[in-house]
Parts: C-alpha cells; structure tokens; sequence
C-alpha cells in the first residue's frame, strides 16, 4: 500500500511539474486572442519614466482616455539590455519600449525587432520635431523606429565657487556658458591646479558609464569627431582626437583615471575632490547631491556651473534624445494600441506632462497646437540651461556597431592612461581600438 | 525443492525491480531540474560552440572557426595568464593560511575557537557586493583607507590609483578574493583537526616527535581528504572569480585583470557573441575538469 502511495505521489510530482512547464504556453494562446486593452511598456531610467509614482500618474491618465491599459516594467542601465534581448530571444518583448535611438533604430531597429512607425509623423510634425532629433529616428527616409519625445546636451560642469577663488572664471563666458578657446580652458585648469595643488578633472576610464562626456571632451578639445557624417565609420582615430589626447595627457591637473567611470566622477565632482566634472547634464544639475543642499550646488554648498566642453569655435554638444519604439510582437491591434499611446504622449495636448515628467526638454515647440516651448518657464534652471541646446551637435550614435566602438572608446582610453604619453604610444592605442570599433 | 528457489528468486527480482523504480520516481522530478538546467545548458554550450551565434538571427554553423578566433585572441590569452596567476596565487596562500589559523584557533579554548569561526567565516555570509563595495572604498585613489594610511606613515609619497594602475590592481583583486575565500576551508580545517585520532598523537609525543613531527607524519595525511577538498573547491573559486572583477574593474585597466570567466560574460553578454563566449566556456571547463583530476589524482597517491 505504502509503495501505491509512494507512486502515487512521485507521479503527482512528476505530472505537477509537466502541469509547470506547460502553463506559461496556455496564456499566452489566451493573450493572442484577447482584446489589445492591455499592453506592455518597458523603460529605461529617463528622469521620471523610471519612477513608479511618476509614471502611475500618467498611465492612469491614459487609461482614463483611451481604456488601455498600461503594465510598466523599469530598467536599469545595468542590466536593461540583457533583460531586453533575452526577452526578445524568447519572444516576450513588451509592446513599447522607451529609450534612445542608439538602441531603437541602431540595434533593435537595425535587426528587425521593431515596427516602422514612419506613418505616425505627418507632415506637420516633421516640421515640428528638431531636425537632429527628427533624423535620429529614422533608418531611412521611409522607415522610423522610434518617436522622440525629450532631448538633452550632455555637458561639462565647474565647482565656480572654487573657480571665482582661483581667479578661473575670466576664461569662461558666463552668458553663454561657454569657454572662451581651447587655451582658455588650459589657462583656467592651470589656475585652479595651482590654487587647491590638486588634480582638478578626470578623464574617467573603467566603464562606459557617462563616456559621452570624455567622448565630447576628446572630439571638441582640436576638432575632431568621432564618426563621419554618414554614420558609416568610426573617426575617432584622426590626428584631431590624438592631438586632443595628448593635450590631455600632459596636463597635470588632469588624469586618465581607470579606476572610476561617470558616476564616480559626479560623486567626487559632488564631495568636492574634483573641481570640475565632464559627465554632466541638466538631471545633474537639478540635483546634484544627495546631501539635499540645492540645486546647482556641492555637497559643501558651492555654486556649480554647467558649462559647453572646451572647443576654439562653436562646441558641438552630445545629445540625449529619448523616445518610444514598438517591437514588432507580431498582434496587429496590440500595436495599434501601442501607435495610440506613442501619439497620446508625444503629440498631444498630454505632451507638456510626458516632458515634464522626463525632466529634460521637448523635441519640439509644439504639439497639436499645445504650446511646449514654455513649459519649464517657472524653472530658472531649465530655463537657462536652454542656452546650450542650439550646441546639439550630430546624434552619432545610431552607427553600426555602437556597443563595440563604446567599449573600444573606454579601452582605448585605458590604453592611452598607461602608455607613456608619447604621441607615438598614444596613436597606437588609439589605431587598436578605433579598427576594432570599426570590425578591421 | 528446485521450483521454490525458483519462485522465491523471481518474486526477490520483482520486488527489487519495484523497489528500483519507485526509487526512480522519487528521483524523477530532480532528475529532470538536473536534466533540465544542468545537463541540457553544457550540452547547449558546446553544441554552440560550433556556431556563430547572436542575437536576432539564426545561428551559422562554423565548425571550429570560435576556437580559432579563440587561440589567435590576445585578450584571451591575457585573461587566461591573468587567471592562472590568481589562481596559482590564492590556492596555496588560501590553503596554507587556513591551515595555519586552525591550527592555531583549535588549540584554544573552545569559546574562543567558535569565536575566530565566526570572525573569519563573517566575509563569507556577508553579501559579496557589499564586500566588494567596502574594499573598493578602501583602495579610492581619492580617499581611500590605504592611501590615507600610506601618507600618513610616510609609505607613500603621493596617492597610488590601486584598482586603475595596471601594476597593482590584479594584486587587489587577489588580495579580495583571499579575505573572502579563507572563511570555509578555515572551518572545514579546524573540524579535520578535532577529528584527528588524538592518541596517535599523545603516543607519538611519549615517543619523543616533535610538535612539528606530529603534525606532519599524523595529522597531516588525516586531513588529506580535507585538504583535497578545499583546493578543489579553492581552485574552481578561483577560476571562476568574476564578480570581483564585474564590480571593481570590469577587466581593465587595460585589461590587466580581465579573466576567463569575465572574457566569457563580455563576449556573450556585452558584444552578444553567444558562439564565441560559449567555445571559451568550453575550453575553461576543460581546464578545471584536468586540474581537478591532477589534484585528485595526487590527493588519491598521498
């Protein structure tokens, strides 16, 4: 009898687990069917979008409006990407995804994961969008895999406080928040090296993390750029760069650091052991610290300015655009749901809170006659970092092989710290990677 | 008489072939979690092994092209130099550090025995990450414990970048991976000390051997097994140490701690060349499955 039993259980076991394995099928076969009322979004960490709180209040906006509902799942940098294409592997991608080009059109885009929402920008609002942020979204003329919704310049930033006592702020036009030349940034460097008699900046090395900062600072410091127009090939290993490389290299006040990556340098920019950090944009500006002393403030309450990186000329700033893209789940009406929501966020009267709630600034002025060019017009901050936008230099980002040129960058840079400065050494180092980045 | 045997043999056979197979059905459900996320991932890795395989589309066979790539890779044979280094460094020291501290804490009084455990098995049950974080905070360039430290004796003439100087970081790596790794073979060694056959040892100190005698003819091959043990185990943490290095240096500077294990996540995970990580996944595998057997092997002879 006890044997019966023993059977008995052991095939219950063994059935309860074949019962497991086939009951992620039988709701999917359910889903298939039922009405595109719900849907999928996943985000990255965009201002709010990556808040609950935040992002709560806006679906429950839309649901009231439309009666779709909206499951929101929040990502991190760390690991978005691999929950992404693992999802993508196993066909559970979510409906809608927010983020940037790089990953929209150049990655996911490029590899036919996601719709063509081409047909969602009418003639109106191809004139509406910012022309850099508009060309970013498209593969081609006819094909558009992400809808943008916010923007940015990535920039630079100086402990002024610290600045105005070493007598450094001579070199910095201060209306524009620019720096005056090349020469003028090394003057103002020297002058505070001098004045504390310890390193100011760091070119930061251990990660990708925040290297558009050190990519904006290299390709801004001598002219050089760090893909051809095209978006074909990674430029970076121009006479322009290495020049703007050893220029770096041999200033004492600045040091290749391979043991910190942007986020670091912001902590030491924030503690005050740094006087000036390259990883910068309004997000930080708005708030800087976790010591809650302000805005645009140190944690010991110094003033901080964000300022374009050094260039002779015009600087060209590093955008952020960020946006929704639908992947391509094959059920034409959740996709349809999907087109609803990108149009109710990015190009309707709703728009002004979507930006708002993103905490950077519109791609356009605006949006089915709502007016979005005065919505931060009560944010002294924002409205002055305003300033650095017409610097929005090319969105690079969306050429082949991104994820390898980023990491060829940062190893690149590694290579440079511990070489021996000479511009030979430096050019090697910087030949390695930059065929690596582009597949030679 | 012949026929009773006959039937007492066939109902003995029936009754073991029942008794079998309950067995195996008691064993089914773990048998197929084993089959399932053990068996079928290593089959799945050297099948993909021969493939160039990525995200997004299907896979292309390539015979032995990954390995290839594989052996013609620098990069690869720096993080196998860097492997063999740390696990050529931390293996002895981990061992014969646990083995001194045992033996030192089992002479003890039993209170302060279960104390130094703890003490040393603390960095085990804490959260690596939080470890990892601690010590990373220790060697800041900026305001990091030991430059603090070095200044202020007079040891250092100005801040050393420990985790971004090429010359020192690997060093730091290991200098981790031993505070972390001591913690179980010291309490596996002190419990292999308590076991040790005492009266051997009282006969052979009336014999007149020395302590060192003692410890070398008779405790010593007692805790051979022990012993074995913990360099196995040692040895396999040691070639798998990857979030050390996930969380201080992702490889670098300039590759100056990028590891096998680490090499492999880069490829599958980061550049998405599934084919290429699962072929050194592979080769790795090799690797630990040979220097086990060799420490098997001489464990078995002694």
């Amino acid at each position: 009898m006890k044997k019966v039993l023993a059977l008995v259980l052991a095939l219950c076991m063994v059935f309860a687990l074949c019962a497991c394995s086939v009951s992620t099928s039988a709701p999917k076969a359910e889903e298939e069917t039922a009405a595109p009322t719900e849907i999928t979004l996943w985000t990255y960490p965009i201002g709010g979008w990556g808040t609950q709180e935040t992002v709560d209040a806006l679906m429950a906006a839309f649901e009231a409006d439309t009666g779709i509902k909206v499951t929101v799942e929040y990502l991190t940098y760390a690991d978005g990407d691999d929950k992404v294409n693992t999802a993508i592997e196993g066909n559970a991608a979510p409906d809608l995804i927010m983020e940037g080009p790089e990953r929209l059109v150049a990655n996911w885009g490029a590899k036919g994961k996601m719709v063509n929402i081409a047909d969602l920008f009418d003639d109106t609002d191809k004139k509406e969008i910012n022309p850099a942020a508009l060309a970013a979204c498209f593969a081609d003329d006819a094909t558009a895999y992400e809808y943008p919704l916010v923007m940015t310049a990535h920039c630079m930033a100086i402990n002024k406080t610290v600045f105005e006592a070493a007598d450094a702020m001579q070199y910095i036009d201060e209306a524009t928040h620019t720096w005056k030349s090349v020469e003028d940034f090394e003057k103002a460097i020297a002058a505070v090296y001098e004045h504390t008699g310890a390193q100011v900046g760091a070119v930061y090395c251990v990660g990708q993390g925040g290297d558009q900062g050190t990519r904006a600072l290299v390709n801004n410091l001598c002219g050089g750029t760090f893909t051809n127009p095209e978006h074909t090939e990674y430029t970076w290993g121009s006479e322009e760069n290495i020049a703007a490389l050893k220029k770096l290299y041999d200033n004492p006040a600045i040091a290749f650091d391979s043991g910190i990556a942007g986020g670091d340098e912001i902590a030491l920019f924030y503690n005050g052991t740094l006087n000036v950090a390259f990883c910068w944009n309004i997000a930080q500006q708005l708030n800087p610290n976790t010591a809650n002393t302000g805005a645009a403030k140190t944690a010991s309450g110094d003033d901080i300015m964000f300022l374009a990186f050094p260039a002779d000329g015009a600087a060209k700033l590093q955008g952020g655009i960020w946006g929704f893209g639908i992947f391509d789940n094959g059920d034409a009406a959740r996709i349809e749901a999907a087109k609803t929501f990108i149009k109710y966020f990015c190009d309707s009267a709703k728009t002004a809170d979507a930006v708002k709630a993103a905490n950077y600034f519109a791609v356009r002025d605006t949006a089915e006659g709502a007016d979005l060019s005065t919505i931060w017009a009560d944010n002294d901050i924002m409205a002055e970092y305003n300033v650095l936008m017409p610097l929005l230099g090319d969105y690079y980002q969306v050429t082949t092989g991104w994820a390898e040129a980023r990491t060829a960058w940062w190893n690149m840079l590694q290579a440079v710290g511990a070489s021996d400065g000479s511009v030979e050494a430096i050019s090697a180092a910087v030949d390695q990677y930059v065929n690596q980045a582009n597949g030679k | 008489m012949s026929t009773k045997k006959i039937s007492i043999s066939q109902k003995s056979r029936r009754l073991m072939i029942r008794e079998t197979t309950t067995s195996y059905l008691f064993l089914l459900p773990f048998l197929i979690f084993f089959v399932m996320f053990v068996v079928y991932p290593m089959f799945m890795c050297v099948y993909t092994s021969f493939f160039d395989a990525t995200m997004g589309r299907e896979d292309i066979f390539i015979g032995f092209d990954n390995y290839k790539t594989l052996f013609n890779d620098e990069v690869f044979w720096v993080a196998l130099k860097n492997t063999l280094i740390i696990v050529i460094v931390s293996v002895p020291v981990t061992c014969a550090f646990s083995l001194w501290v045992a033996s030192a804490i089992s002479k003890m009084h039993v209170a302060a025995t279960s104390a130094f455990r703890c003490i040393f098995y603390l960095p085990v049950v804490t959260g690596s990450v939080a470890v990892t974080m601690v010590w990373k905070w220790m060697y800041n360039n900026y305001y990091g414990i030991f430059n603090y430290l070095g200044n202020k004796t007079g040891l250092l003439e100005q801040n050393i970048n420990w985790l971004g100087d090429e010359r020192y970081a690997l060093g730091c790596i290991i200098l981790i991976l031993l505070t972390t790794s001591v913690g179980q073979p010291i309490v596996l060694y002190v419990s292999a000390l308590d076991n040790v056959d005492k009266s051997l040892v009282e006969a052979a100190e009336v014999d007149g051997a020395t302590e060192l005698q003692a410890f070398w003819k008779i405790k010593w091959p007692q805790m051979m097994p022990t012993t074995l043990y913990i360099l196995v185990i040692t040895t396999i943490n040691s070639f798998q140490c990857f979030a050390l290095i996930q969380l201080l240096t992702l490889g670098g500077p300039n590759n100056s701690t990028m590891t096998i294990m680490y090499y492999i996540y880069y490829n599958a995970f980061k550049l998405y060349k599934y084919g290429y990580g699962n072929a050194m996944g592979v080769i790795l595998a090799i690797i630990i499955a040979i220097l086990s057997a060799v420490q098997f092997k001489m464990g078995q002879e002694k």
